[in-house]
């Protein structure tokens, strides 16, 4: 946990000799995986409060942020959403691994190649020295189609499990379920993000507030399971 | 210059023999570009060599089997179909080239570039652009990593340094790395420009440049916006974010003007003896003097219709035309490539010199030249 507290003055380190004004704390979270499993979908929907009306390939790194309030501190979060083929993360999206406070892994849960690339992934974060201290989600997103589903929320939960993770299914189109119209306080992917600021204030292990539904991990279904995870879920937002 | 004179100017550097590829290429960079679209199908193909007579075939069904990248296409094209509806066609020029050339590999932003051609030229020239551009522009980008397109990009630091050294120092505090510009880069800001007049424009100035112009005029932005830049905070996310973010009405024409002024003054020669620059060798960098010597000795297409066997149906114009069937491909393509050898002929010696060079790294992209 070291790492955490030294890496987050890091971002405000350069300039502040004498006197610095009261910082906003700023959390750096990557989003990577697969190319097509929604990554710029997901940070669109969390820093613009919206399903983007069209996305295209992302090239290189894209960078997002927004001011959130997490008990009384405005704390801003950054998400770098990085490109899924596989060339750039060989050579180009290193650089932006650099002091990186949380890492969200995104598969499609109608693809399973996407599935099965997650451990390439994994190891690529251990190759840059993010190792198993940096907090680290799975997601699994587009659970809207659920016609075209090919990897089970068990075998997804085994995984995450098995690398002590938490798992997250959602929708970046319809988070809040398959009714449209979602406001930002039932919003699940809102809910994830805001799920790692918390755990990335609070510096202590990552505790969902919810209870297990049935299951044996911290699996939440965050498309099916609402109602039950409500009170925990909702963060305060501006 | 007047644009009626301009236009004089094109259909006359158009109708010389050989066609007057100089003069095209001063159009192509000179304020307004290429001006229209019809221009521009009658000029792109001048500025890389290419006989519009001798179009390749569209290309068949079963360019879509099994191609190792055949998914991403399918992924990065489908996604891009708001900008443009016919993907089938996008999909099937970029695996025909991919397909003719393995050691060329798909990389996304490749779609940008397909399209932008496609949209102009219609799909038959689109292919042979296309394959061109793959082979000698954008040949550094289709390595089968992308360690030649960061060599591209290690460029743009030491231009800024010489125009602007506290631009350039305050950016390497901030550690902003360059791959805010790899987009704009790989894709000729295609993927970047909401306004397709202005892709157009920039297309203009690169076909008609230098594969390293891309860069320059990535430097000629951040100095436009130097002011911005340096009152932003020190870091690198900062950065990469005021930088990664296009304005939309940056003055073009200004701009293309000073990247132009940038590449007099810093050539790329004078920028590889920084160190940095000298682990690594460009094939696109390596092999352009050599393409545009190519480029010098063609006939006008008044001359290359009638050099085919089979002359098109009507006016030269209609050849031009997107979707318009020509079988030259195969009965008439020998003599156009008899006139094409007896041309390269010409060249001579001073092609041969620089061929040694080029030849060290890309044969087989040579090769396609004569």
């Amino acid at each position: 946990m070291a790492g955490i507290g030294s890496s987050l003055e890091f971002s405000g380190s350069l300039t502040s000799s004498s006197l610095p004004p009261p910082r906003t704390r700023i959390f750096k979270i990557i989003v990577i995986g697969d190319s097509g499993v929604g990554k710029t979908c997901l940070t669109y929907r969390f820093c613009a409060g919206k399903f983007p009306e069209k996305t295209e390939a992302t090239i290189g790194v894209d960078f997002r942020e927004r001011l959130v309030d997490i008990d009384g501190e405005k704390i801003k979060i950054q998400l770098w959403d990085t490109a899924g083929q596989e060339r750039f993360r060989k050579s180009m999206v290193q650089h932006y691994y650099r002091n990186v406070h949380a890492i969200v892994f995104v598969y499609d849960v109608t693809n399973a190649a996407s599935f099965r690339s997650l451990p390439a992934w994994i190891e690529e974060c251990q190759q840059h020295a993010l190792g198993s201290e940096v907090p680290r989600i799975l997601v699994g997103n587009k659970c809207d189609l659920r016609d075209s589903l090919q990897v089970s929320t068990d075998t997804a939960q085994q995984f995450a499990d098995s690398h002590s993770m938490p798992l997250f299914e959602t929708s970046a189109k319809s988070p809040g379920g398959p009714e449209e119209g979602t406001h930002r306080d039932s919003d699940h992917v809102e809910a994830i993000f805001m799920t790692v600021a918390h755990k990335l204030k609070s510096q202590k292990p990552l505790i969902l507030s919810q209870p297990p539904a049935e299951s044996r991990g911290p699996t939440v279904n965050l498309s099916r399971a609402r109602d039950e995870g409500g009170r925990g879920w909702s963060c305060s937002s501006c | 210059m007047g644009k009626k004179q301009k236009l004089a100017e094109i259909h006359q550097a158009l109708n010389c023999d050989p066609v007057d590829i100089e003069t095209l290429r001063r159009a192509a960079v000179s304020k307004g570009g290429l001006l229209t679209d019809e221009i521009r199908r009658k000029v792109w193909p001048k500025l890389l060599n290419i006989n519009v007579f001798d179009l390749p075939p569209k290309p068949g069904k079963d360019v879509r089997e099994n191609h190792r990248d055949h998914n991403q296409v399918l992924l990065d094209v489908r996604r891009s179909m708001k900008r443009f509806p016919k993907g089938k066609q996008l999909i099937d020029i970029i695996l025909d080239v991919l397909k003719c050339h393995p050691q060329l590999h798909y990389y996304q932003g490749y779609h940008d570039v397909a399209v932008t051609l496609l949209l102009v030229v219609g799909e038959r020239m689109a292919l042979a652009l296309l394959d061109k551009l793959s082979n000698f522009h954008l040949r550094d980008f289709m390595d089968p990593t992308m360690d030649s397109t960061k060599h591209i990009l290690n460029y743009l630091m030491p231009i800024l340094e010489q125009v602007d050294t506290e631009l350039h120092d305050f950016m390497i505090r901030a550690e902003v790395g360059t791959i805010f510009a790899l987009s704009w880069l790989i894709t000729w800001y295609g993927h970047v420009l909401s306004e397709f007049k202005y892709t157009l424009r920039l297309y203009d100035f690169f076909l008609a440049s230098h594969p390293l112009m891309p860069i320059y005029l990535a430097a000629a932005i951040v100095l436009h916006r130097e002011k911005e830049v340096k009152t932003t905070e020190c870091d690198m996310a900062m950065v990469h974010h005021l930088l990664s973010r296009i304005p939309q009405d940056l003055p073009y024409e200004l701009l293309i003007a000073q990247a132009q002024e940038l590449f007099d003054h810093y050539p790329p020669s004078v920028l590889a003896k920084k160190a940095a620059l000298q682990s690594r060798k460009s094939l696109s960098i390596s092999t352009f003097q050599a393409f545009q010597l190519s480029t010098l000795h063609q006939r006008p297409d008044s001359v290359l219709q009638r050099l085919t066997k089979n002359p098109a149906p009507s006016s030269s114009n209609m050849a031009l035309l997107p979707r318009e069937p020509s079988s030259l491909w195969g009965q008439g393509n020998r003599v156009v490539k008899m006139a094409v050898w007896g041309l390269s002929a010409t060249l001579g010696a001073a092609v041969f010199a620089v061929a040694q060079t080029a030849m060290e790294w890309g044969p087989e992209v040579l090769l396609q030249l004569f």
